[in-house]
Protein backbone atom coordinates (compact mmCIF):
# COMPACT_ATOMS: atom_id res chain seq x y z
CA UNK A 1 0.00 0.00 0.00
CA UNK A 2 1.26 3.46 -0.98
CA UNK A 3 0.34 6.17 1.49
CA UNK A 4 -0.02 9.73 0.23
CA UNK A 5 0.64 11.82 3.30
CA UNK A 6 -2.13 14.31 3.88
CA UNK A 7 -0.99 17.19 6.03
CA UNK A 8 -3.60 19.57 4.70
CA UNK A 9 -1.60 21.07 1.85
CA UNK A 10 -1.32 20.53 -1.82
CA UNK A 11 -2.77 18.98 -4.93
CA UNK A 12 -3.45 15.62 -3.32
CA UNK A 13 -6.33 14.86 -5.71
CA UNK A 14 -3.91 15.10 -8.66
CA UNK A 15 -1.40 12.73 -7.06
CA UNK A 16 -4.17 10.26 -6.23
CA UNK A 17 -5.58 10.46 -9.80
CA UNK A 18 -2.16 9.58 -11.20
CA UNK A 19 -1.68 6.58 -8.88
CA UNK A 20 -5.19 5.30 -9.57
CA UNK A 21 -4.62 5.65 -13.31
CA UNK A 22 -1.55 3.43 -12.86
CA UNK A 23 -3.79 0.97 -10.96
CA UNK A 24 -1.68 1.34 -7.84
CA UNK A 25 -3.15 0.66 -4.44
CA UNK A 26 -3.03 3.93 -2.51
CA UNK A 27 -4.59 5.75 0.37
CA UNK A 28 -4.52 9.38 1.50
CA UNK A 29 -3.87 9.60 5.23
CA UNK A 30 -2.28 11.40 8.16
CA UNK A 31 -2.91 8.51 10.54
CA UNK A 32 0.29 7.27 12.24
CA UNK A 33 -0.76 3.62 12.10
CA UNK A 34 -1.63 3.78 8.40
CA UNK A 35 1.67 5.48 7.67
CA UNK A 36 3.64 2.92 9.69
CA UNK A 37 2.09 0.10 7.64
CA UNK A 38 2.88 1.67 4.26
CA UNK A 39 5.16 0.01 1.71
CA UNK A 40 5.90 3.35 0.11
CA UNK A 41 5.28 6.94 1.10
CA UNK A 42 4.55 9.96 -1.05
CA UNK A 43 4.99 13.39 0.49
CA UNK A 44 3.20 15.82 -1.82
CA UNK A 45 2.92 19.50 -1.23
CA UNK A 46 2.07 22.86 -2.65
CA UNK A 47 2.47 25.88 -0.44
CA UNK A 48 4.86 27.45 1.99
CA UNK A 49 7.71 25.59 3.69
CA UNK A 50 6.99 27.14 7.07
CA UNK A 51 3.27 26.30 7.01
CA UNK A 52 3.96 22.75 5.82
CA UNK A 53 6.45 22.02 8.62
CA UNK A 54 3.97 23.62 11.03
CA UNK A 55 1.26 21.14 9.97
CA UNK A 56 3.63 18.15 10.01
CA UNK A 57 4.58 19.05 13.58
CA UNK A 58 1.00 19.80 14.59
CA UNK A 59 -0.20 16.39 13.38
CA UNK A 60 2.74 14.69 15.10
CA UNK A 61 3.98 13.38 11.75
CA UNK A 62 7.65 14.34 11.99
CA UNK A 63 8.46 11.60 14.54
CA UNK A 64 6.37 9.02 12.68
CA UNK A 65 8.08 9.86 9.39
CA UNK A 66 11.54 9.78 10.96
CA UNK A 67 10.88 6.32 12.35
CA UNK A 68 9.43 5.06 9.07
CA UNK A 69 11.90 6.62 6.64
CA UNK A 70 15.17 6.78 8.60
CA UNK A 71 14.94 3.72 10.88
CA UNK A 72 12.79 1.39 8.81
CA UNK A 73 14.08 2.69 5.48
CA UNK A 74 10.71 2.81 3.71
CA UNK A 75 11.06 4.44 0.27
CA UNK A 76 9.68 7.96 0.18
CA UNK A 77 9.04 10.29 -2.75
CA UNK A 78 8.81 14.01 -1.99
CA UNK A 79 7.08 16.08 -4.67
CA UNK A 80 7.65 19.82 -5.12
CA UNK A 81 7.27 21.31 -1.63
CA UNK A 82 7.44 17.74 -0.34
CA UNK A 83 10.92 17.52 -1.92
CA UNK A 84 11.99 20.80 -0.37
CA UNK A 85 10.90 19.63 3.10
CA UNK A 86 13.61 16.94 2.93
CA UNK A 87 16.19 19.73 3.44
CA UNK A 88 17.76 20.90 6.69
CA UNK A 89 15.97 24.24 6.57
CA UNK A 90 14.03 26.67 4.40
CA UNK A 91 13.90 30.45 4.29
CA UNK A 92 10.35 30.87 2.92
CA UNK A 93 8.20 33.15 5.13
CA UNK A 94 10.99 33.17 7.70
CA UNK A 95 13.46 35.78 8.85
CA UNK A 96 16.88 35.21 7.42
CA UNK A 97 18.41 34.61 10.83
CA UNK A 98 15.66 32.14 11.79
CA UNK A 99 15.00 29.77 8.88
CA UNK A 100 12.44 26.99 9.40
CA UNK A 101 13.91 23.56 10.17
CA UNK A 102 12.95 20.89 7.64
CA UNK A 103 12.91 17.09 7.93
CA UNK A 104 16.73 17.16 7.62
CA UNK A 105 16.96 13.90 5.66
CA UNK A 106 19.09 15.45 2.94
CA UNK A 107 21.70 18.10 3.68
CA UNK A 108 21.15 21.55 2.23
CA UNK A 109 18.76 24.45 2.29
CA UNK A 110 15.79 25.87 0.40
CA UNK A 111 16.05 29.49 -0.69
CA UNK A 112 14.33 31.89 -3.09
CA UNK A 113 15.25 31.65 -6.78
CA UNK A 114 17.15 34.81 -7.74
CA UNK A 115 17.43 35.84 -11.38
CA UNK A 116 19.21 38.79 -12.98
CA UNK A 117 17.54 39.01 -16.39
CA UNK A 118 13.79 39.86 -16.56
CA UNK A 119 13.43 37.18 -19.21
CA UNK A 120 13.85 34.63 -16.43
CA UNK A 121 10.63 35.11 -14.54
CA UNK A 122 10.00 33.81 -11.04
CA UNK A 123 8.24 31.44 -10.31
CA UNK A 124 10.08 29.06 -12.61
CA UNK A 125 6.90 27.76 -14.25
CA UNK A 126 6.27 25.34 -17.10
CA UNK A 127 7.84 22.30 -18.71
CA UNK A 128 11.60 22.11 -18.55
CA UNK A 129 14.01 19.35 -19.48
CA UNK A 130 16.31 17.73 -16.92
CA UNK A 131 19.92 16.55 -17.03
CA UNK A 132 21.08 13.56 -15.03
CA UNK A 133 24.00 14.06 -12.60
CA UNK A 134 24.05 10.79 -10.63
CA UNK A 135 22.61 7.36 -11.29
CA UNK A 136 19.27 6.55 -9.70
CA UNK A 137 16.50 4.03 -10.37
CA UNK A 138 13.97 6.85 -10.47
CA UNK A 139 15.20 7.77 -13.99
CA UNK A 140 15.18 4.23 -15.35
CA UNK A 141 14.00 4.16 -19.00
CA UNK A 142 13.27 7.87 -18.98
CA UNK A 143 14.63 9.38 -22.20
CA UNK A 144 17.32 12.05 -22.04
CA UNK A 145 15.81 15.52 -22.50
CA UNK A 146 12.37 14.54 -21.15
CA UNK A 147 10.25 17.45 -19.93
CA UNK A 148 8.67 17.78 -16.50
CA UNK A 149 6.31 20.39 -15.08
CA UNK A 150 7.95 22.82 -12.66
CA UNK A 151 6.17 25.49 -10.65
CA UNK A 152 8.28 26.93 -7.84
CA UNK A 153 9.80 30.14 -6.50
CA UNK A 154 12.21 28.42 -4.08
CA UNK A 155 14.89 25.87 -4.83
CA UNK A 156 16.88 23.19 -3.02
CA UNK A 157 20.62 23.78 -2.71
CA UNK A 158 22.56 20.68 -1.74
CA UNK A 159 25.87 18.83 -2.19
CA UNK A 160 26.63 17.37 -5.60
CA UNK A 161 26.47 13.81 -4.23
CA UNK A 162 22.76 14.24 -3.36
CA UNK A 163 21.80 15.58 -6.80
CA UNK A 164 20.26 13.09 -9.24
CA UNK A 165 19.28 15.65 -11.89
CA UNK A 166 19.28 19.37 -12.57
CA UNK A 167 17.25 21.64 -14.83
CA UNK A 168 18.53 24.63 -16.72
CA UNK A 169 17.12 28.09 -16.02
CA UNK A 170 19.18 31.26 -15.77
CA UNK A 171 21.37 29.17 -13.51
CA UNK A 172 21.01 25.43 -12.90
CA UNK A 173 18.33 24.40 -10.43
CA UNK A 174 18.20 21.07 -8.62
CA UNK A 175 15.44 18.93 -10.14
CA UNK A 176 15.87 15.60 -8.31
CA UNK A 177 17.59 14.80 -5.03
CA UNK A 178 18.21 11.31 -3.75
CA UNK A 179 19.88 9.45 -0.93
CA UNK A 180 19.32 5.77 -0.11
CA UNK A 181 15.55 5.20 0.20
CA UNK A 182 14.74 8.90 -0.16
CA UNK A 183 13.94 10.66 -3.44
CA UNK A 184 12.66 14.17 -3.98
CA UNK A 185 11.50 15.74 -7.24
CA UNK A 186 11.11 19.49 -7.59
CA UNK A 187 8.71 19.05 -10.51
CA UNK A 188 5.27 17.44 -10.56
CA UNK A 189 5.49 13.93 -12.08
CA UNK A 190 1.73 13.56 -11.64
CA UNK A 191 1.36 16.52 -14.04
CA UNK A 192 4.08 15.60 -16.54
CA UNK A 193 2.18 13.43 -19.01
CA UNK A 194 3.24 9.82 -19.66
CA UNK A 195 6.86 10.44 -18.78
CA UNK A 196 5.84 11.67 -15.32
CA UNK A 197 3.69 8.59 -14.78
CA UNK A 198 6.69 6.46 -15.76
CA UNK A 199 8.77 8.17 -13.08
CA UNK A 200 6.08 7.39 -10.48
CA UNK A 201 6.16 3.74 -11.61
CA UNK A 202 9.94 3.76 -11.20
CA UNK A 203 9.53 4.98 -7.64
CA UNK A 204 6.98 2.27 -6.88
CA UNK A 205 9.45 -0.30 -8.21
CA UNK A 206 12.18 0.84 -5.81
CA UNK A 207 13.17 -1.56 -3.04
CA UNK B 1 15.52 25.04 -21.30
CA UNK B 2 12.14 26.18 -20.04
CA UNK B 3 9.56 25.87 -22.81
CA UNK B 4 6.75 28.23 -23.69
CA UNK B 5 3.26 26.94 -22.94
CA UNK B 6 0.08 26.47 -24.95
CA UNK B 7 -2.93 26.75 -22.65
CA UNK B 8 -6.52 25.81 -23.42
CA UNK B 9 -9.34 27.21 -21.31
CA UNK B 10 -12.74 25.67 -20.84
CA UNK B 11 -15.52 27.97 -19.71
CA UNK B 12 -18.26 26.19 -17.78
CA UNK B 13 -21.68 27.37 -16.73
CA UNK B 14 -24.43 25.17 -15.35
CA UNK B 15 -22.55 22.03 -16.43
CA UNK B 16 -22.28 23.30 -20.01
CA UNK B 17 -19.28 24.53 -21.95
CA UNK B 18 -19.49 28.08 -23.23
CA UNK B 19 -18.17 30.11 -26.09
CA UNK B 20 -17.30 33.67 -25.12
CA UNK B 21 -17.25 36.75 -27.33
CA UNK B 22 -16.47 40.04 -25.63
CA UNK B 23 -17.46 38.18 -22.45
CA UNK B 24 -20.95 37.38 -23.75
CA UNK B 25 -21.55 33.68 -23.35
CA UNK B 26 -23.12 31.17 -25.64
CA UNK B 27 -23.83 27.61 -24.58
CA UNK B 28 -22.22 24.98 -26.79
CA UNK B 29 -22.73 21.67 -25.02
CA UNK B 30 -22.16 19.46 -22.03
CA UNK B 31 -19.46 16.97 -21.12
CA UNK B 32 -20.64 14.32 -23.58
CA UNK B 33 -20.66 16.98 -26.31
CA UNK B 34 -17.04 17.72 -25.41
CA UNK B 35 -16.12 14.04 -25.63
CA UNK B 36 -17.93 13.76 -28.98
CA UNK B 37 -16.33 16.81 -30.57
CA UNK B 38 -12.86 16.52 -29.17
CA UNK B 39 -10.35 13.75 -28.94
CA UNK B 40 -9.72 14.65 -25.29
CA UNK B 41 -6.87 12.23 -24.77
CA UNK B 42 -5.01 13.62 -27.77
CA UNK B 43 -5.82 17.16 -26.71
CA UNK B 44 -4.40 16.85 -23.24
CA UNK B 45 -1.25 15.52 -24.89
CA UNK B 46 -1.00 18.55 -27.17
CA UNK B 47 -1.42 21.35 -24.64
CA UNK B 48 0.72 22.26 -21.64
CA UNK B 49 -1.98 23.33 -19.24
CA UNK B 50 -5.73 23.22 -18.91
CA UNK B 51 -7.67 26.07 -17.34
CA UNK B 52 -11.27 25.45 -16.30
CA UNK B 53 -13.31 28.46 -15.25
CA UNK B 54 -16.71 28.60 -13.63
CA UNK B 55 -18.22 31.48 -15.60
CA UNK B 56 -21.75 30.99 -14.34
CA UNK B 57 -23.48 34.22 -13.43
CA UNK B 58 -24.90 32.23 -10.49
CA UNK B 59 -21.60 30.64 -9.55
CA UNK B 60 -22.66 29.85 -6.00
CA UNK B 61 -25.57 27.63 -7.12
CA UNK B 62 -23.56 26.17 -9.97
CA UNK B 63 -20.52 25.29 -7.88
CA UNK B 64 -21.49 21.64 -7.43
CA UNK B 65 -22.11 21.01 -11.14
CA UNK B 66 -18.88 22.86 -11.99
CA UNK B 67 -16.78 20.74 -9.64
CA UNK B 68 -18.44 17.58 -10.94
CA UNK B 69 -17.34 18.44 -14.49
CA UNK B 70 -13.85 19.26 -13.20
CA UNK B 71 -13.46 16.01 -11.26
CA UNK B 72 -14.42 13.99 -14.32
CA UNK B 73 -12.00 15.86 -16.58
CA UNK B 74 -9.18 15.72 -14.02
CA UNK B 75 -9.32 11.93 -13.65
CA UNK B 76 -7.29 11.23 -16.76
CA UNK B 77 -5.56 14.53 -17.29
CA UNK B 78 -1.86 14.52 -16.46
CA UNK B 79 -1.08 18.13 -17.18
CA UNK B 80 -1.54 21.01 -14.73
CA UNK B 81 -5.12 22.12 -14.19
CA UNK B 82 -5.94 25.63 -13.05
CA UNK B 83 -9.38 26.22 -11.61
CA UNK B 84 -11.13 29.48 -11.02
CA UNK B 85 -14.31 31.48 -11.17
CA UNK B 86 -16.19 32.10 -7.98
CA UNK B 87 -13.44 31.64 -5.38
CA UNK B 88 -14.71 33.86 -2.59
CA UNK B 89 -13.33 32.18 0.53
CA UNK B 90 -10.56 29.93 1.81
CA UNK B 91 -13.13 27.09 1.91
CA UNK B 92 -13.81 27.58 -1.82
CA UNK B 93 -10.07 27.39 -2.47
CA UNK B 94 -9.74 24.10 -0.57
CA UNK B 95 -12.82 22.75 -2.37
CA UNK B 96 -11.34 23.62 -5.79
CA UNK B 97 -7.94 22.17 -4.82
CA UNK B 98 -9.63 18.99 -3.62
CA UNK B 99 -11.38 18.59 -6.99
CA UNK B 100 -8.16 18.22 -8.94
CA UNK B 101 -6.73 21.73 -9.20
CA UNK B 102 -3.00 22.30 -9.26
CA UNK B 103 -3.36 26.06 -9.42
CA UNK B 104 -6.14 28.48 -8.54
CA UNK B 105 -7.28 31.36 -10.74
CA UNK B 106 -8.55 34.46 -8.94
CA UNK B 107 -10.16 37.52 -10.50
CA UNK B 108 -12.68 39.67 -8.69
CA UNK B 109 -11.16 39.15 -5.25
CA UNK B 110 -7.88 40.70 -6.44
CA UNK B 111 -9.63 44.04 -6.10
CA UNK B 112 -12.67 43.21 -3.92
CA UNK B 113 -10.91 41.16 -1.26
CA UNK B 114 -7.14 41.45 -1.61
CA UNK B 115 -6.66 40.21 1.96
CA UNK B 116 -8.15 36.87 0.90
CA UNK B 117 -5.72 36.72 -2.04
CA UNK B 118 -2.84 37.27 0.35
CA UNK B 119 -4.19 34.50 2.55
CA UNK B 120 -4.40 32.12 -0.44
CA UNK B 121 -0.82 33.05 -1.32
CA UNK B 122 0.26 32.27 2.21
CA UNK B 123 -1.61 28.93 2.35
CA UNK B 124 -0.95 27.57 -1.16
CA UNK B 125 2.17 29.55 -2.06
CA UNK B 126 2.21 32.36 -4.64
CA UNK B 127 3.23 29.93 -7.39
CA UNK B 128 -0.20 28.25 -7.14
CA UNK B 129 -2.22 31.44 -7.52
CA UNK B 130 -2.89 32.87 -11.00
CA UNK B 131 -4.26 36.40 -11.16
CA UNK B 132 -6.82 36.80 -13.95
CA UNK B 133 -7.08 40.43 -15.02
CA UNK B 134 -9.55 41.50 -17.72
CA UNK B 135 -9.08 44.78 -19.51
CA UNK B 136 -10.65 46.96 -22.17
CA UNK B 137 -9.06 49.59 -24.37
CA UNK B 138 -10.39 53.12 -23.99
CA UNK B 139 -8.66 55.34 -26.56
CA UNK B 140 -4.97 55.23 -25.71
CA UNK B 141 -5.65 53.90 -22.22
CA UNK B 142 -6.72 50.56 -20.89
CA UNK B 143 -9.12 50.01 -18.05
CA UNK B 144 -9.46 46.97 -15.82
CA UNK B 145 -12.91 45.49 -15.38
CA UNK B 146 -14.20 42.89 -12.97
CA UNK B 147 -17.47 40.96 -12.60
CA UNK B 148 -17.26 39.57 -16.14
CA UNK B 149 -16.59 42.99 -17.58
CA UNK B 150 -19.50 44.64 -15.84
CA UNK B 151 -17.66 46.74 -13.27
CA UNK B 152 -14.76 49.16 -13.68
CA UNK B 153 -12.21 49.47 -10.90
CA UNK B 154 -10.67 52.70 -9.70
CA UNK B 155 -7.10 51.83 -10.60
CA UNK B 156 -5.51 52.75 -13.88
CA UNK B 157 -4.22 49.79 -15.90
CA UNK B 158 -0.60 50.13 -14.76
CA UNK B 159 -1.61 50.82 -11.16
CA UNK B 160 -3.93 47.84 -11.13
CA UNK B 161 -1.21 45.52 -12.42
CA UNK B 162 1.23 46.88 -9.89
CA UNK B 163 -1.33 46.30 -7.13
CA UNK B 164 -1.87 42.71 -8.31
CA UNK B 165 1.90 42.19 -8.27
CA UNK B 166 2.05 43.40 -4.66
CA UNK B 167 -0.28 40.58 -3.56
CA UNK B 168 2.39 37.94 -4.21
CA UNK B 169 0.56 35.93 -6.88
CA UNK B 170 2.59 33.65 -9.17
CA UNK B 171 1.24 34.32 -12.64
CA UNK B 172 -0.79 36.85 -14.61
CA UNK B 173 -3.52 35.76 -17.04
CA UNK B 174 -4.24 38.99 -18.86
CA UNK B 175 -7.34 38.94 -21.07
CA UNK B 176 -8.46 41.57 -23.54
CA UNK B 177 -12.25 41.81 -23.33
CA UNK B 178 -12.59 43.50 -26.71
CA UNK B 179 -10.41 40.92 -28.46
CA UNK B 180 -12.06 38.01 -26.65
CA UNK B 181 -13.75 35.67 -29.09
CA UNK B 182 -13.15 37.92 -32.11
CA UNK B 183 -10.29 35.94 -33.62
CA UNK B 184 -8.41 39.17 -34.38
CA UNK B 185 -5.29 38.25 -32.40
CA UNK B 186 -3.93 39.34 -29.04
CA UNK B 187 -3.52 42.94 -27.87
CA UNK B 188 0.25 42.42 -27.74
CA UNK B 189 1.03 45.92 -26.49
CA UNK B 190 -0.75 45.19 -23.20
CA UNK B 191 1.71 42.40 -22.41
CA UNK B 192 4.68 44.61 -23.06
CA UNK B 193 3.31 47.11 -20.54
CA UNK B 194 2.64 44.32 -18.04
CA UNK B 195 6.13 42.84 -18.47
CA UNK B 196 7.67 46.08 -17.22
CA UNK B 197 5.49 46.09 -14.09
CA UNK B 198 5.53 42.44 -13.05
CA UNK B 199 8.33 39.88 -12.87
CA UNK B 200 6.02 36.84 -12.72
CA UNK B 201 5.13 34.79 -15.82
CA UNK B 202 2.57 36.46 -18.11
CA UNK B 203 -0.08 34.58 -20.09
CA UNK B 204 -1.55 36.20 -23.21
CA UNK B 205 -5.29 35.71 -23.54
CA UNK B 206 -8.17 36.89 -25.68
CA UNK B 207 -8.40 37.05 -29.45
CA UNK B 208 -6.85 33.92 -30.93
CA UNK B 209 -8.37 33.07 -34.30
CA UNK B 210 -5.45 31.62 -36.22
CA UNK B 211 -2.42 29.54 -35.38
CA UNK B 212 -0.18 32.46 -36.28
CA UNK B 213 -1.60 34.43 -33.34
CA UNK B 214 -0.29 31.72 -31.03
CA UNK B 215 3.10 31.33 -32.70
CA UNK B 216 3.70 35.10 -32.94
CA UNK B 217 2.82 35.73 -29.30
CA UNK B 218 5.07 32.90 -28.11
CA UNK B 219 8.00 34.51 -29.90
CA UNK B 220 7.69 37.52 -27.57
CA UNK B 221 10.30 37.01 -24.81
CA UNK B 222 8.13 38.20 -21.93
CA UNK B 223 5.07 36.13 -22.86
CA UNK B 224 5.45 32.78 -21.06
CA UNK B 225 2.28 31.17 -22.35
CA UNK B 226 -0.57 31.77 -24.76
CA UNK B 227 -4.13 30.92 -23.93
CA UNK B 228 -7.14 30.24 -26.07
CA UNK B 229 -10.70 29.55 -25.03
CA UNK B 230 -12.04 29.41 -28.53
CA UNK B 231 -13.68 26.04 -28.33
CA UNK B 232 -14.91 26.00 -31.95
CA UNK B 233 -11.64 26.96 -33.62
CA UNK B 234 -9.88 24.08 -32.01
CA UNK B 235 -12.33 21.24 -32.42
CA UNK B 236 -11.26 17.74 -33.47
CA UNK B 237 -7.51 18.05 -34.10
CA UNK B 238 -7.26 21.84 -33.84
CA UNK B 239 -5.00 21.94 -30.80
CA UNK B 240 -2.76 19.19 -32.14
CA UNK B 241 -2.33 21.18 -35.36
CA UNK B 242 -1.81 24.39 -33.37
CA UNK B 243 1.05 22.81 -31.45
CA UNK B 244 2.67 21.62 -34.65
CA UNK B 245 2.27 25.05 -36.21
CA UNK B 246 3.98 26.72 -33.22
CA UNK B 247 6.89 24.31 -33.47
CA UNK B 248 7.12 24.81 -37.23
CA UNK B 249 7.49 28.55 -36.55
CA UNK B 250 10.67 27.79 -34.60
CA UNK B 251 9.42 27.91 -31.00
CA UNK B 252 10.38 24.78 -29.12
CA UNK B 253 7.70 23.18 -26.98
CA UNK B 254 7.83 20.35 -24.48
CA UNK B 255 7.91 16.71 -25.58
CA UNK B 256 6.89 13.78 -23.47
CA UNK B 257 7.72 10.77 -25.62
CA UNK B 258 8.69 7.64 -23.78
Amino acid sequence: MIVIIDYGMGNIASVKNALEHLKLNCVVSRDAEVIMNADKLILPGVGSFKKAMGYLNQYGLVEVLNEKVINRKTPVLGICLGMQLLAEFGTEDAEESHPTPGLKWISGKVTKIQTMSPEYRVPHMGFNSIRQINENQILRQIPIDSHFYFVHSYHFQTDQENIIAVTEYESELVAIVGRNNIVGVQFHPEKSQQVGLKLIQNFVGMM
Amino acid sequence: MLKKRLIFSLLVSDGNFQLSRNFNLQKVGNLSWLYDCYNLDAITKSIDELVILNVSRNFEEDKASFLEVVSKLAKNCFIPISLGGGIRSLEDAFLYMGSGADKLVVGNILFKNPELVKELVSVFGGQSITAAVDFLRKGDDRIIQINNGKEVIDFKFEEGLSFVNSLGVGELLLTSIEKDGTGQGYDLEAYEIASKILTIPIVASGGVGKFIHLSESLKVPYISASNTANIFNFMVNGLIDARKSIEDSGTKLAHWNL
